[in-house]
């Protein structure tokens, strides 16, 4: 029996709690099922799966909630949910945001387990080619959506990217243990170097919050997000145009999924720059257009299909969330590896079956009440925000389970947003560059040592070469891009 | 009756402080912060294993936070010594002072030590399975006979994995001399997926792994291009035989036959009281005493090893001064990449 009552309370108690999880700023996926991982000491494999995979689905869907309504990811991955979600939100199409990223969220979601379903072993064997030297290509793939975010301030864009990557490599190195980039003072705080939860929370909410409070917060209804009765509402219809663009973002959540170590964030990143970049009108990114929600969400969501495949058919992770799903099997005496399914088939029809179910969960628990949870951008900003400012202190209180120096972090990090604003540096390409230069850098050195210093592979590996083609591309888009832009406001001038 | 009223009051108090100051820990929180950031590694699954009886014994609601070994020390430096915040680790917790990766103020001094909650002998090294050698001792002569060939050996800087073929290598040095050691070229990595990863890709040759996460890829029917093999367990699991141990090859430890296992001690902040202490060992006591504690370890291939806290104290401290020998003895490993 692989479903049953049982299964689908647990699923959608999963699903809830992860839902909460993803939604509030500095609550991951990742530790919903850390903290619900002993718990599943009392249940056999099928139950435990239930609940976990719920955590997993719930986790990576509720950070959609807080990026669109009040411009701050819930997690890594929804960065790019804020850049067109929230603008609607602001015009009045919260609601119609949501639903349209919960239904996307569904479908990126289905795809993946499609793929999982049928695919495995050929994905399995497709990561596999993917040495260290492809995954630092894709990582710097991944970063050039900075210049397609810094349009019209390009080298403001590309300095704040560098500087993220820069901080990033604040701490202890991690290959041979040594500081570097420290201050004199902070190697004992600052040994693992900023958490990524605190800066995002800082860049985004505290420096939003410091922004208010320059302005005025006031208690009247005026300072209220317009609603308006006449915003277009949420149809499937409106779906329609977007084939491509699902499907294009789904696949690459899904591929970037099947990677083990690229994460989630890449994912979402490579499907909204690669969205704009084949739209026909790129000019409205980032103004509160469908498509970059669409692409963004869709992929974040195929990415928890994606996952699973190298854990299941290698024993490799394909995420951190679902490196704690590795700890599920072992308490209950399972090994996940290149036999697993193989030795395990009830197993692996229960995994698939659970994703199913907390897809479909994920789409009834979130779709239908979030006409109430919309109404938050109706909340006064003087009530709002001070619940807001608990909860990111909570939030970057908790990312490590309790360090004060986390929470500075935060502050740290929203002044220095708010004064980036101030001076008109862009902060998303800065968090870009912070969440992708660890990765960048780790699989740089793999690669290196691997070859024993030659920068040969680089440029010989078929799969490089590949990745370079698909690097310049872009990279040559975005430069026409900018030119032409500068012509039409020339000629305009 | 008020005189009455004020004596039965001070006969509850007097109870109610005598009771309160039996147990430490009864219908207490406890912390319990471990040196690794994994929820499937050793440190983890052993930790977790003992807490859940350890909870029973003590009458206390203990939670593991798998927080990683910086975030861990750092922890043992700020707790309150109430004995209501542990460090579980393992060995890398004075390796890694050893090998220079953290200060004097991290060292076992700056700890009270706690009972030995368990061992894990599982640690071991692995090659491709289609590699020209089948054990350590065929690796190193392999490498002598052939100059011009190299090993890789991925190793996290200042671990167990560091310190195991710091082992290894002296051995080596020693056995073939310094032309067939300077063939050894490390690569450093972290987790045991990435280093599985560098193997598959081919950048390295020997992987040390955990016994019981990697067996499945030694097994038939795994694909010849993951398949590996085991070269050589560091010590013996309980139950598990016809493996290439280190020391039926002759390598030696500081002049012993090779035997080395993972120590997973509990640590406590410095000025800890020892009343705190001879509690937590005398429900360790009963843990290790329990069938249902032995038969979950054994699940796990982990070793049932209580040690009380004074034993755990003078075993950590020499073991320490073994690995210290071992370590000195061996070049930096910036200069064998």
């Amino acid at each position: 029996m692989v479903i049953g009552v049982t299964h689908v309370l647990l699923a959608l108690f999963g699903v809830a709690v992860g839902i909460v999880f993803g939604a509030v700023p500095g609550m991951t996926a990742t530790m919903a099922l850390a903290v619900f991982l002993p718990l599943t000491y009392a249940f056999d494999m099928a139950e435990s799966l239930y609940l976990l995979l719920g955590l997993y689905v719930g986790g990576i869907s509720g950070g959609l909630i807080p990026a669109i309504l009040i411009n701050i990811p819930g997690t890594p991955s929804s960065l790019t949910t804020t850049f067109d979600g929230y603008p609607m939100a602001k015009r009045g199409e919260g609601e119609r945001a949501l639903k349209l990223g919960i239904t996307v969220s569904l479908i990126g979601g289905l795809i993946s387990l499609v793929f999982l379903a049928v695919l495995t072993p050929q994905l399995a064997l497709l990561a596999r080619q993917f040495s260290a030297v492809e995954k630092f290509l894709i990582i710097f793939f991944a970063m050039t959506v900075i210049a397609a975010l810094s349009k019209g301030a390009l080298a403001k864009g590309i300095f704040a990217g560098f500087a993220g990557v820069l901080i990033k490599l604040m701490g202890y190195m991690a290959t041979n243990n040594k500081p570097r980039l420290l201050i004199p003072g902070t190697e004992s705080v600052l040994r693992s170097g900023f958490q990524l939860l605190p800066v995002l929370i800082g860049l985004f909410a505290i420096a939003t919050l410091f922004k208010e409070a320059e302005t005025g917060m006031k208690y009247s209804k005026s300072d209220m997000v317009e609603t308006s009765k006449d915003a277009p509402k949420f149809k499937v219809s409106q779906l329609r145009g977007q084939g491509v663009n699902i499907i294009r973002s789904s696949l690459l959540g899904l591929f970037m999924g099947i990677l083990p170590g690229v994460g989630g964030s890449a994912a979402s990143l490579m499907a909204y720059s690669q969205a704009k970049t084949w739209s026909k009108h790129p000019e409205k990114f980032g103004s509160g257009i469908d498509d970059g929600l669409v692409a963004s969400e869709s992929s974040n969501n195929a990415l928890t299909g994606g996952a699973l495949i190298p854990l299941l058919s290698l024993g490799i992770p394909g995420d951190s969330t679902t490196a704690v799903l590795v700890g599920a099997f072992m308490l209950q005496g399972l090994q996940v590896g290149p036999l697993f399914i193989t030795e395990n088939p009830e197993i692996w029809t229960s995994i698939l079956v659970a994703l199913l179910v907390c897809n479909l969960l994920m789409f009834l628990v979130m779709y239908y009440p979030i006409k109430w949870i919309a109404k938050i951008v109706q909340i006064p900003k003087g009530r709002l925000y001070p619940v807001i400012l608990m909860m990111c202190v909570v939030g970057a209180f908790c990312c490590r389970s309790g360090v004060m120096f986390d929470v500075w972090a935060m502050l740290i990090f929203g002044v220095l947003a708010y004064f980036m604003g101030k001076f008109k540096f862009p902060t998303a390409p800065f968090l870009i560059g912070f969440i992708l230069g660890g990765d960048l850098e780790q699989y740089f050195i793999e690669a290196l040592q691997g070859s024993r210093g030659s920068f040969e592979p680089f440029f010989t590996r078929p799969g490089a070469i590949i990745i370079w083609v698909c690097i310049i591309a872009s990279m040559a888009y975005v430069v026409y891009d900018n030119m032409k832009d500068h012509k039409k406001a020339k000629a305009a001038k | 009756m008020k005189k009455l009223v004020s004596l039965l009051l001070v006969v509850v108090m007097v109870l109610g402080l005598a009771s309160a100051s039996a147990s430490v820990y009864e219908g207490q929180r406890v912390r319990v912060v471990i040196g690794s950031t994994s929820t499937s590694g050793d440190t983890y699954m052993c930790t977790e294993t003992v807490c859940r009886y350890l909870s029973k014994y003590l009458g206390a609601d203990i939670k593991v936070d798998a927080v990683g070994a910086a975030e861990a020390f750092n922890t043992m430096k700020t707790a309150k010594n109430d004995g209501l915040t542990i460090m579980s680790f393992h060995d890398m917790t004075y390796l890694s002072v050893l090998f220079g990766s953290y200060d004097e103020s991290y060292s076992l001094d700056h700890y009270v030590i706690g009972p030995r909650i368990g061992q894990n002998p599982g640690s071991c090294f692995y090659v491709r399975a289609d590699a020209p050698y089948a054990t350590m001792k065929e690796i190193a002569e392999y490498l002598k006979a052939n100059p011009e060939e190299t090993c890789v050996v991925a190793i996290e800087h200042g671990s167990v994995s560091h310190v195991g073929f710091a082992a290894y290598y002296v051995w080596v040095k020693e056995t073939y001399g310094e032309d067939v050691a300077g063939q050894f070229r490390v690569a450093l990595s972290g987790s045991t997926s990435t280093k599985l990863q560098m193997l598959w890709d081919g950048n390295i040759d020997l992987l040390f792994a955990d016994y019981s996460g990697q067996k499945q890829y030694t097994e038939e029917g795994v694909e010849a291009d993951l398949k590996l093999k085991f070269s050589g367990m560091m010590d013996d699991i309980p139950g598990v035989e016809g493996l290439p141990m280190m020391y039926e090859d002759g390598i030696t430890l500081a002049g012993e036959p090779f035997h080395f296992s993972k120590d997973f001690l509990f640590y406590l902040p410095e000025g800890t009281p020892a009343e705190v202490v001879a509690e937590l060992d005398a429900a360790m006591e009963k843990v290790a005493a329990d069938p249902e504690f032995q038969a979950a370890m054994d699940a796990l291939t982990y070793k049932n090893a209580f040690l009380p806290s004074a034993e755990a104290k003078t075993y950590i401290y020499e073991k320490s001064d073994t690995m210290k020998e071992i370590i000195d003895a061996m070049p930096s490993v910036d200069d064998m990449m």
